[in-house]
């Protein structure tokens, strides 16, 4: 008697649950149709490869400025601390676009992920191979026999192209470094990988113990790929090739998104104080200081620009390509094996999005561009 | 004779030919769903990149190997000196307990950077400390508890025969606890080569079987990534199948 009473119970709690929890379900589901017919804006969401900083001012300041509602859109900004591959994201479908270096894109495209690139905002390097002015590291070659670091994750190429063009890429010992500057100013390392607008600018807010001051660029020497010749494209903006085929709102919301995201990019350009601020607001645990410079070092990849913001030049393209057959790492290695297909890249988008802001006015070249000063900070505060 | 035989080809025939269906499923999967290679990417085309990248899967192997090794070695002597020592004085023992427990749950990811930062980047004594952490941890819990396994009528044996503590430790406890040692060293084992790998992520020199997967992920080519991997399971299964050949023949006298 009790038994099966206990029994009768256990299972009606679990049908009432699932009841419930079904109930939920279906009603989730009726509410999302509902919005989505309701609402008047378009949602979009946009995947960052990295954190919230400065390095994506642009989408900040178009979100902040109300660029992106203008355009119909409401655009969530997700970011990633490395946990989330954004082109692999917006491969399987879970975002819209995605920001994502075209080195490490090319590889997943090569392995299926059929995607776009849209637009090239970053049309210069910005990848830096630090060292200290006395240890006599000048260029490539005097890396021969040392120990540099490298983040890995992707980020390596372009030190191996370098390494493959002075013939050492074996002479040299490799070490995976953590996203900071510490195992240079420990010395653990004779040269580490920078960003010019984030690892650099840690070095400058950092206190020399010998001086007590904080370090200034006299200290130190860098070799910048885009002066070797082994640059390669970093941001840009990608899109799903097969949407874009096949979806017309997509493909018109993706012109629309272009145009916010330019003129998000402009309205860095001109106010790069304001800029840092929406970006810290935006909850960057970045300091002040290191904000504004990166804002200001990331507008020197964008303006004077080549041609327009964001067209794909190919000559670039195709000398990212070739080195992304060519380069080998240790393991012999490359970044992809064959040529990618035509649906990588498109200028059709970024075109008709430029055409459209030129006739509003809109500066999309920057050829008056002059970068400002900034004063760091001890910590970046 | 015979029968030995059949009954080891019992055994090992039943998990492989599960492993065999399992993978023929996968390939098949794939193939069938058109799966791109970035979402799960198939078994052949893993084979097919071990087999490219045979030379530095296995050097990378041998890194991670040779560290995960130093670690369980060390982690372990220093797990049964220290349970040893807590086992004898029971002020260790009550001191020790929420210690250990602590260090237990203490993540690498936030492990690596520091012991990176103190001991150098460039060096692999980092990953050697990371896995001897993780070895530690279940060497001494499994080991304390075995040298409490003496039983009471077995100690006032011990006491009626004035048998010295040498005596009672040899005979008694040692016995007693080597099942409960070994159990921990199986465990330890195969965390050793996990903790090794993981720390791999997170600095040190480019060397290791972390290194090139996070390398290989970061271009989406998982076939790849997963050849690297293969290394570390094959690298867990030698570690697991040794300390396991350990035990079977410390207790071969015990098995009656």
């Amino acid at each position: 008697m009790k038994h099966s009473k206990r029994v009768s119970l256990g299972l009606g709690a679990i049908a009432a649950t699932s009841a419930l929890l079904l109930a939920g379900c279906s009603s989730d589901a009726g509410r999302d149709q509902a919005s989505g017919s309701g609402d008047d804006l378009t949602p979009v969401k946009l995947q960052l490869q990295w954190t919230t900083q400065a390095q994506f001012a642009g989408y900040y300041a178009a979100l902040d400025q109300g660029y992106f509602e203008d355009e119909g859109l409401d655009v969530e900004v997700i970011t990633s601390g490395g946990d989330i591959v954004p082109q692999d994201a917006l491969a399987a479908g879970d975002v819209d676009y995605a920001i994502a270096w075209v080195t490490k894109v090319l590889g997943s495209i090569e392995n299926g992920a059929n995607i776009t690139n849209v637009a090239q905002i970053f049309e210069r390097s910005a990848t830096l191979q630090v060292a200290f002015a006395d240890s006599g590291i000048e260029t490539v070659d005097d890396l021969a026999g040392k120990t540099i670091g490298s983040w890995g994750f992707g980020n390596e190429w372009e030190l191996y192209a370098g390494l493959n063009k002075a013939g050492i890429t074996d002479d040299v010992s490799v070490v995976t470094q953590a996203f900071d500057m510490t195992a240079l100013l420990s010395g653990d390392i004779d040269a580490a990988q920078a960003m010019t607008y984030n690892e650099y600018a840690q070095l400058l807010e950092a206190v020399n113990p010998d001086t007590g001051e904080l370090y200034t660029p006299e200290d130190f020497t860098d070799i910048d790929w885009n002066e070797v010749g082994t640059a390669m494209l970093q941001d840009a903006i990608w899109a799903d090739a097969e949407r874009l085929d096949s979806d017309e709102d997509y493909a018109e919301t993706t012109v629309k998104f272009l145009k916010a995201v330019v003129q998000g990019w402009v309205y860095a350009k001109e106010n790069p104080e304001e800029a840092a601020t929406i970006v810290t607001e935006a909850g960057s645990t970045l300091g002040e200081s290191h904000q504004l410079w990166m804002t200001n070092e990331v507008n020197k990849l964008i303006w004077p620009s080549g041609s327009k913001i964001g067209m794909i030049d190919t000559a670039a393209w195709d000398s990212t390509v070739e080195m992304a057959l060519a380069t080998s790492n240790e393991t012999g290695a490359t970044i992809i094996t064959e040529e990618p297909p035509a649906t990588a890249y498109s200028n059709e988008y970024i075109e008709q999005a430029l055409t459209e802001l030129e006739a509003d006015g809109v500066d999309v070249t920057g050829t008056d561009f002059t970068p400002i000063e900034v004063t760091l900070n001890e910590g970046g505060n | 004779m015979k029968g030995i035989l059949s009954t080891s080809l019992n055994k090992v025939v039943p998990p492989v030919a599960l492993l065999v269906v399992l993978i023929a499923i996968w390939q098949i999967a794939t193939v069938v769903g058109e799966i791109p290679a970035f979402l799960l990417p198939s078994p052949f085309a893993i084979v097919d990149e071990l087999v490219q990248f045979f030379p530095a899967i296995s050097s990378a192997t041998r890194v991670t190997g040779t560290n995960a090794l130093i670690g369980l070695v060390a982690g372990a002597i220093l797990g049964i000196l220290v349970a040893l020592v807590a086992n004898f004085v029971r002020l260790v023992d009550s001191l020790l307990a929420p210690l250990v427990a602590a260090i237990a749950v203490v993540p690498i990811v936030a492990l690596a950077p520091i012991l990176y930062s103190m001991f150098g980047a460039n060096s692999e004594l980092s990953r050697q400390i990371i896995a001897g952490i993780a070895v530690f941890v279940p060497v001494f819990a499994n080991t304390l508890r075995g040298l409490g396994q003496v039983l009471p009528v077995q100690r006032d044996l011990m006491r009626a025969y004035a048998a010295s503590p040498l005596q009672v430790a040899r005979t008694v406890t040692i016995p007693a606890a080597l099942p409960f040692v070994f159990t921990g060293l199986r465990i330890a084992s195969s965390l050793a080569v996990i903790s090794a790998l993981i720390a791999e992520y997170f600095g040190g020199p480019r060397t290791g079987i972390g290194s090139f997967i996070t390398t290989a992920a970061s271009g989406s080519n998982y076939s790849r990534a997963w050849a690297y991997v293969l290394g570390a399971i094959l690298l867990g299964l030698i570690f697991y199948g040794v300390t396991l050949a350990a035990e079977t023949f410390a207790s071969r006298h015990r098995r009656r």
